[in-house]
């Protein structure tokens, strides 16, 4: 057993901070309400402008096309509001949780990125190439003439396969990076989580 | 201090900040050793705090809340700080947390060897140290951490072993 007394480093620890500290959390405290604030408003605000644009071009253009393109534009922003919405939920949630149970929720969320990142990582070369080729049939199908003016203009098809050839490359250099960070991440995290069990099974 | 009112009302922001904001400041210091990063675990804290003050239910303690919700974010914080190196030097965690006038050199050096060695704990040992040191109760301490009285008695012995070497180590 230790002789540690902790009643009186308790006296040392909570040593009362000097005024300019205190007001320096008052103000720091200050400026993450307002930005927090400002951030529901803006969310908010910027829902509402994007709705409204959707509905102006689908009025001036009232066809089965821009209804269908306007439609799905307003599903996309909703289901994104809300899953952010839910996700900022469960982490609350988690954070007024036990510990212990936090990291578990952390580590299924890190494991579920590092799986959406290798996926995304398969698929987006593929899928680029995939989804240009498909452009291209249609566009012919329809005949609005981008494809063929491409094909015709070799600068213009050059700069355009430079452009989705860096988008593809920063795309992945950027999915790869967001594996490596999570594997780190989910490294702490099961050691964190392999403390907890090694006071558990300490008893 | 520390409880809440009892009715259905929430606790202002501000109320918790007059009150809570030193304690905050304290849990950023264990585990954040560099004072620059330390502000924004402080600010994330206190986000996270904003945010889950609706969720607030009376019958727990206003304090307890708080520092489970800001111990937590710290643990967060720290598995999310994968791009250096996890401790700092010691003499930088205080420059930001300077003593009182009245507070006396070997006062400020028993606090600079306790916030080291606190730094340097494993976590489960690091949070039960750090709510005795704030003065939790027991209970408090077992219902914040959701262990067995019986259990956070073992925690608490090893973790005042662990830190008293830790202490020494820092001298």
């Amino acid at each position: 057993m230790s002789d540690i007394d902790l009643d009186r480093l308790g006296d040392v620890w909570r040593a009362q901070p000097d005024p300019a500290e205190i007001e320096r959390l008052r103000r720091s405290a200050e400026a993450v309400r307002r930005r927090a604030r400002l951030g529901q408003v803006a969310d908010f605000w910027l829902a509402l402008l994007v709705s409204a644009v959707v509905l102006v071009l689908i009025l001036s253009n009232p066809t089965i096309a821009t209804g269908l393109v306007g439609g799905a534009a307003i599903l996309v922003m909703l289901f994104s509001t809300v899953r952010a919405r839910r996700l900022r939920m469960l982490e609350l949630a988690t954070l007024s949780g036990s510990t212990e149970h936090m990291l578990e929720q952390s580590i299924e969320r890190v494991r579920a990125t590092i799986r959406r990142a290798r996926l995304n990582l398969l698929t987006t070369p593929l899928g680029l190439p995939l989804g240009i080729g498909l452009g291209a049939a249609l566009d012919r199908g329809q005949g609005s003439g981008i494809y063929q003016r491409l094909t015709s203009e070799p600068l213009i098809a050059a700069l355009v396969a430079i452009v989705l050839l860096v988008a593809m490359v920063t795309i992945c250099t950027h999915l790869i990076r967001t594996r490596r960070v999570a594997r780190q991440e989910l490294e702490i995290l099961i050691r964190l989580r392999q403390a907890y069990e090694a006071e558990r099974t300490a008893l | 201090m520390g409880s809440a009112t009892g009715t259905t009302d929430l606790p202002s922001f501000e109320r918790i900040v007059g009150d809570y904001g030193p304690l905050i400041s304290r849990i950023a210091m264990t585990y954040e050793a560099d004072p620059n990063l330390r502000e924004d675990l402080v600010q994330q804290i206190m986000l996270a705090v904003w945010q889950a003050l609706p969720s607030f239910r009376a019958e727990a303690s206003l304090k307890t809340f708080v520092a489970k919700i800001a111990q937590n974010r710290a643990i967060s914080y720290v598995a999310r700080e994968v791009r250096r190196p996890p401790t700092a030097e010691v003499s930088e965690t205080l420059e930001a947390d300077e003593p009182n006038p009245e507070e006396t050199a070997i006062y400020a050096n028993e606090r600079e060897a306790l916030v080291a060695a606190t730094q340097r704990l494993p976590l489960p040992q690091r949070q039960v140290i750090f709510m005795v040191l704030e003065g939790f109760t027991y209970t408090e301490i077992a219902e914040t951490l959701e262990i067995a009285p019986n259990a956070l008695a073992l925690r608490l012995s090893r973790a005042k072993t662990a830190l008293k070497s830790a202490m020494e180590r820092s001298r």
